[in-house]
């Protein structure tokens, strides 16, 4: 989720002002004067709370102080860069109040007044309970180190760089009310709810978004919601119950062990999903990962996969031209058979990354390879090779198209030019374990 | 674990996901599988499991747990490997020879499973890489296996 | 006939002289084959001081037989090599050397590489390195008398026992004969009594007319083929000794920073399997039980680095640099440069012509990227000697080093040099490049024999690249279109002052060789160095410097042929008007190719093709090369390669073939796809995935005719190698209309 929104079309959102009044108003937090200690319980749970949220993923990059920022988002107007988010006076946010706290975190708004663009995701994390908020807040002031690193300026122009029409976007698209629990669900599903579209901004990736980069569904009731979008050149696929494209065919428990782990037979995380696990997932406990694989398999699949994905007996087409380089470059790992190996090296067969109808995460992942998963501290035993400098976009498009018409998946073919596009917007994975600190 | 290796069963304690590669090389002591890349693009690793071409430093151990594993040790073992080097030989393919383990695993597995490759399959099968260059003796000595 | 300290590879690779653990580690079978073979139990005396003391005086390297050959029982002779073997066939040609002397046939021989020692200093020049393509040219004639002494000193002791003159006696491969009476007897029967005589002098031995060699000059069969074929072939990854432990290191991300802090180090150390984890210089490493552990332990360390002082003179790579910049950079430096060689005038020869071409070349950074990662074994005994197994190409140099590192005598430090996986100038003595000083540093903290091994990512961080150089020419014509003046300003820094971390009082001959040296008879040439250094840790790759400044020139030169709308080659023949020994060769090469045509043409298959002629001088060797290229998909095709190479004489004509195959490969790949770059201080390529080596499919035909002019004897190795790009290069500047001005061709985009 890194780099998330992305692509925000502000051009769309610049409207005939509504009221000077409503756009500068100081939005009103129900936390202003709430007496808090910040005590070393409350730090930690902050500190949790931060991996659910995982804030670092954007706030810090290799290298720098933790939450000094820094990390650019390329939009189609310019470089936006995230900010210093450290106690730091004044390069940090070391003079924010709880509720200036608070408001930046659940509305947008800095302690400034300036709006936030929504790369931050606060239209998620208005989900947030006053108790986490004000945990978190424990953890920004006490448990991270300040850093006097200025933040950079953002690079969109003029008039594209007016922040308050964000308002006018915010009122149409943001919720502004923390999680309600829903009547009716176990406190378990409640529980994974308020992760998945609070904290955990699941929907920043993996729920589609509309002409004005919104997303479609903020929660369950739509069944946009989590149903799979195109981000960074990734396809984040759908999380409902779809059996090809979403987690139809994964149980609970092997929900879960992909979000400690890294990895289950299904799949190994890759793309963005790899700095989410590495820096958020797998921190979370036992109870709250449970929680989420509760809550995502309640969400029902759209209904277009067709039949769930089975190992096809037709014979494999060994004469296509994708099949002499699939097998000269991929089968060594992922088998002839595209099965994989075990859980370590994911399957190509039955892979939802292989039946979805949006390519990129093959292009992806075969140009330049996959960041290193680590978990537990231990970078993973084998990494994806980048493979951009070995194969041609043609070669590139032939053996996916071989891999997604193989084994029974039923994709479509890859053209030469989706490889191209990707190609010279991306670079290739680094082979070194990339560690982001929060302390 | 129990492995099976060039005929006989060896019992080895390591990891499910540790590299077939390190087990044969430092476990068993077989050291004629050589490490290259570590990433699966050189082939100097690789070796026979069922009969299949396999690059040793990408399998991980769990997965080759009783199927029959062949190292070059026990390359002369049948009448195929013997001929085999016996090409080698006669066509002088190595240099520095490091890689020709791994070159001669995959020709060995290519010319068992077909007997009579065409230049289309040998092209397929035979993409390990020689730094020294040898990669005309190679082909050479493959052709005059292919031929019979 | 053998220092019985040194006795058998076996001993080498397991000191202990008993198989480590046999019955839990079952490696029998791979240390059969050569091993079994030097088993046999030696009979060599060790020299003692007296007797050395009867060694014609003064001493002299290559003179003292029994440093150099053991005659066993069974009729094999082990020889201790100078030169270490990666691949180029130095032990076969020296065992076709000396057998040729000694009467045994090559087949018979066993060679290993020989411990440091002045014995073995045998160059021309003195010292010992395996390298520059020396070996057998600078050691030739004193291989064969050390071959004819051994025989003399069989036959003397045959003599003695059979008590009749030394002139009736005569041999046959293998056995000393003597005709008058019939007896005879094989050399292993007599090696114990021979081994106990003086070493005739060796400068009054009488050596075999060569019109009678039988091995020397003959293809014969490699002696280390079966065994690299079936998996028997030791190299430094393979030794093991006897409780020894493994490691792995992480490397500073860039080179000239130390460890400051690791944030998880006692996490690491409670990872199953980890014995120890330690600060090195520049690195961190894990020791475990196996390599695997300690390679995943070692990349888990969490490492914060610090960048060097401002006093600091080490080299260092700054996090700002990239190649690309770096290149502009070159390319925009002002000045003429220090002139390297000169004749005429160049200036005026320019300013007066009718016809001037200029352009700007570059070449770009190269890893080595041999087979074999480094590695290195290094254990203490109980008394504190060490002994070291270290990939290297210079025993001596080494030794000496790890001598300086340690404070140690020499004497108690026994350097092993195995097999090498891979040359091409990877194992020459650089700073920072070679995991030894690790694996010493680490046997010491740990207690117990450490090997450590680099994996191939570890390894391209700190191999040392073969430079770049961006190359400004100008060029002048006659009214017939002939060269009368070329100026060459190299803005580079040479591996040698790469290594040296300066740019000396003299220019560094290897940074310029290809572009000086040329045959050609321009009346006005220039041509210099314009020092700039580079971030980059450099050092020497396969023909050094020819690799990259005969393609410059050669592919300048077409482009001189193409202005002055003439012939490439017959712009050449022209140049090279009145030096028989270059017209001829160039001859031979065009008729090799089936008669110079440049096209384009359509070849059988349909394509459209072209070739590109180019020479160069590499290495006291002379060479020219044709090459036929198309373009498939866009990208370049080259199909034929015929080289005719005049080394002045040789030794193994299928060797030479191989190796002119060799370079030829590596010559495309430099040509085709290999580069090394940049980017914030890192190499992008880590691995082979994104540093493409040559692979099968673009490996082309190799054609090659050895000329054997009589000329002083040139190298073998190397020669083959700098001709290729340029001629490929002009190929396909005829062939697309696209001038071909840098290397690797994968950055330029073709019409198909």
């Amino acid at each position: 989720m890194k780099k998330a929104m992305t692509c925000l079309a502000l051009g769309g959102v610049v409207l005939v002002a509504g009221g000077a009044w409503f756009v500068n108003r100081v939005v009103y937090s129900p936390l202003a004067d709430a007496p808090l200690a910040l005590s070393p319980a409350l730090i930690e749970k902050g500190e949790y709370v931060a991996r659910l949220g995982d804030c670092v993923a954007c706030h810090s990059v290799a290298g720098n102080p933790p939450f000094s920022g820094g990390l650019e988002m390329a939009t189609p107007m310019g470089s936006i860069f995230a900010t210093n988010i450290t106690p730091d006076k004044r390069s940090g946010i070391g003079n924010y109040s709880l509720d200036d706290f608070d408001r930046a975190v659940r509305q947008g708004v800095a302690a400034d007044g300036h709006r936030l663009y929504p790369a931050m995701p606060y239209p998620s994390f208005s989900k947030f309970s006053d108790d986490d908020v004000k945990a978190l807040y424990a953890f920004f002031m006490k448990g991270v180190t300040p850093a006097d690193v200025p933040n950079k300026q953002s690079e969109i122009p003029w008039p594209f760089n007016m922040r308050w029409p964000l308002a006018l976007w915010n009122a149409a698209f943001a919720d502004s009310d923390p999680y309600q629990a829903k009547p009716g669900q176990d406190e378990q599903w409640n529980r994974g709810a308020y992760i998945v579209q609070g904290p955990g901004h699941c929907g920043s990736c993996h729920t589609p978004r509309s002409i004005t980069m919104n997303e479609k569904a903020l929660d369950e009731r739509n069944a946009n919601y989590l149903s799979g979008a195109l981000i960074d050149g990734w396809y984040a696929p759908s999380l409902r119950q779809d059996p090809n494209t979403g987690l139809g065919r994964w149980s609970e428990p092997e929900i879960v062990q992909y979000l400690k782990t890294g990895r289950n037979v299904h799949s190994v995380v890759t793309g963005s999903m790899t700095e989410a696990f590495n820096n958020s997932t797998q921190y979370m406990s036992d109870d709250d990962l449970g929680a989420i694989a509760h809550y995502l398999a309640s969400l029902p699949g759209n209904g277009k996969d067709g039949p769930p994905w089975t190992p096809s007996p037709a014979p494999v087409a060994w004469s296509s031209p994708g099949a002499k380089t699939y097998l000269a470059k991929c089968s060594s790992c992922h088998g002839q058979d595209g099965r994989g190996q075990g859980q370590w090296i994911p399957p190509l067969a039955g892979a939802s990354s292989s039946m979805v109808s949006e390519s990129s995460t093959g292009i992806n992942a075969t140009l330049n390879g996959s960041d290193r998963v680590i978990a537990s501290g231990l970078p993973d035993a084998y990494r994806m090779p980048p493979y951009r400098n070995q194969l041609t976009d043609q070669e590139i498009a032939d053996a996916l198209t071989f891999v997604r018409s193989s084994w029974g998946n039923q994709g479509n073919a890859v053209e030469a030019n989706e490889v191209r596009t990707l190609r010279d917007k991306t670079d290739p994975a680094s082979p070194d374990p990339i560690i982001l600190h929060m302390r | 674990m129990e492995l099976k290796i060039n005929g006989s069963t060896h019992q080895v304690d390591a990891a499910p996901e540790t590299p077939l590669l390190w087990l044969i090389r430092e476990d068993l002591g077989l050291t004629g599988t050589k490490f290259g890349c570590g990433l699966a693009q050189c082939g100097a690793c690789t070796v026979m499991v069922d009969g299949m071409a396999v690059r040793s430093c990408v399998t991980p151990v769990e997965g080759v747990v009783g199927r029959e594993i062949r190292t070059i040790e026990s390359i002369e073992s049948d009448a195929l490997g013997q001929r085999v080097v016996a090409a080698w030989v006669k066509h002088q393919v190595a240099q520095c020879g490091y890689c020709q383990s791994g070159q001669v695993m995959a020709a060995t597995a290519l010319l068992q499973r077909t007997p009579r490759p065409t230049d289309a399959e040998i092209a397929a099968a035979m993409t390990n890489l020689c730094r020294c260059g040898t990669y005309n003796a190679i082909k050479t000595a493959i052709h005059e296996l292919a031929a019979g | 006939m053998m220092d019985s300290e040194h006795a058998s590879v076996r001993d080498n690779l397991f000191p202990d002289n008993k198989p480590v653990n046999i019955s839990r580690r079952k490696f029998l079978l791979a240390s059969a084959g050569i091993m079994a073979g030097a088993l046999v139990i030696s009979f060599g005396i060790p020299i003692q001081p007296a007797r050395a003391a009867q060694m014609p005086k003064p001493f002299v390297p290559g003179t003292r037989v029994p440093a150099f050959l053991e005659i066993r029982p069974d009729n094999t002779a082990r020889l201790l090599s100078p030169f270490i073997e990666g691949g180029q066939g130095i032990f076969t040609a020296l065992a076709q050397i000396i057998g040729e002397e000694l009467d045994l046939d090559p087949a018979q021989f066993v060679v290993e590489n020989a411990p440091p020692g002045d014995d073995y200093k045998v160059m021309e020049k003195g010292g010992r390195f395996t390298g520059g393509s020396n070996s057998v040219r600078s050691s030739y004639t004193t291989m064969r008398k050390l071959g004819a002494a051994g025989r003399l000193m069989l036959m003397q002791a045959a003599a003695n026992e059979w008590k009749v003159p030394v002139q009736q006696l005569t041999t046959e491969p293998g056995k000393v004969i003597h005709q008058p009476s019939g007896r005879s007897a094989t050399y292993g029967e007599l090696a114990t009594a021979a081994v106990a005589l003086p070493v005739p002098d060796t400068d009054a031995v009488a050596l075999r007319d060569p019109a009678q060699f039988r091995w020397i000059g003959k293809p014969v069969q490699r002696i280390d083929v079966r065994d690299k074929s079936t998996g028997k072939a030791m190299y430094t990854i393979d030794a093991r000794v006897e409780n020894m432990l493994y490691a792995a290191v992480q490397h500073a991300p860039r080179l000239g920073l130390e460890v400051g802090s690791l944030r998880n180090e006692a996490h690491v150390r409670q990872i199953k399997g980890v014995h120890a984890v330690e600060w090195l210089s520049g690195a961190v490493a894990v020791v475990a039980d196996r390599w695997w552990i300690a390679k995943r332990a070692v990349e888990a360390l969490q490492v914060d680095w610090l960048e060097p002082g401002p006093q600091s003179t080490a080299r260092y790579m700054s996090a700002e640099f990239s190649t690309e910049a770096f290149v502009k950079h070159l390319g925009e430096l002002p000045g003429e440069g220090e002139t390297a060689e000169t004749k005429g005038d160049v200036g005026s020869a320019i300013s007066g012509a009718g016809k001037t071409v200029s352009a700007v070349y570059h070449t770009q950074n190269l890893n080595h990227a041999q087979l074999e990662p480094p590695s290195a074994l290094a254990r203490f005994d109980d008394a504190g000697n060490l002994e070291v197994w270290l990939p290297n190409q210079a025993p001596d140099l080494f030794l000496a080093d790890i001598a300086r590192q340690t404070g140690l005598d020499p004497s108690r430090i026994k350097l092993h040099s195995p097999l090498l996986g891979g040359f091409f100038g990877r194992h020459f003595l650089y700073p920072n490049a070679s995991p030894y000083p690790q694996a010493i540093q680490l046997a010491k903290a740990v207690g117990r024999p450490v090997k450590v091994i680099w994996s191939r990512e570890e390894e391209f961080l700190r191999d040392v690249l073969r430079p770049l150089a961006v190359v400004r020419f100008r060029g002048a014509l006659d009214a017939q279109g002939t060269p009368v003046a070329i100026e060459a300003i190299s803005v580079t820094e040479g591996p040698t002052e790469g290594i040296a971390n300066k740019h000396g009082a003299q220019l560094d001959p290897t940074a310029l060789e290809g572009l000086t040296g040329k045959r050609y008879d321009i009346p006005h040439k220039r041509i210099a160095q314009l020092y700039q250094q580079t971030h980059v840790a450099l050092g020497y790759w396969r023909s050094v410097g020819n690799s990259i400044n005969d393609f410059l020139y050669e592919a300048f030169l077409d482009e001189l042929a193409d202005t002055g709308q003439v012939d490439p080659y017959e712009m050449r023949l022209k140049l090279l008007r009145g030096n028989d020994r270059l017209t001829h060769l160039l001859q031979e090469v065009a008729a090799l190719s089936g008669g110079w045509k440049r096209g384009p043409f359509t070849a059988e298959d349909g394509s459209r093709r072209a070739r590109g002629v180019a020479m160069a001088s590499p290495f006291g060797t002379e060479t020219a090369v044709i090459a036929e290229v198309s373009i498939e998909h866009g990208k370049v095709r080259v199909h034929d390669i015929w080289q005719a190479i005049d080394p002045g004489s040789i030794v193994n004509p299928a060797i030479v073939d191989a190796q002119v195959n060799s370079a030829v490969a590596l010559g495309l790949s430099q040509t085709l796809v290999e580069q090394a770059v940049y980017k914030n201080g890192m190499p992008v390529a880590r691995n082979y995935d994104l540093y493409r080596i040559l692979p099968p499919d673009l490996m082309a035909k190799v054609h090659v005719k050895v000329i054997e002019s009589g000329a002083k004897m040139g190298g073998i190795g190397e020669p083959p190698l700098p001709a290729v790009a340029p001629a490929v290069a002009n190929a396909v500047s005829h062939l697309t209309g696209q001038r071909i001005r840098s290397m690797p061709l994968s950055t330029y985009t073709f019409d198909t």
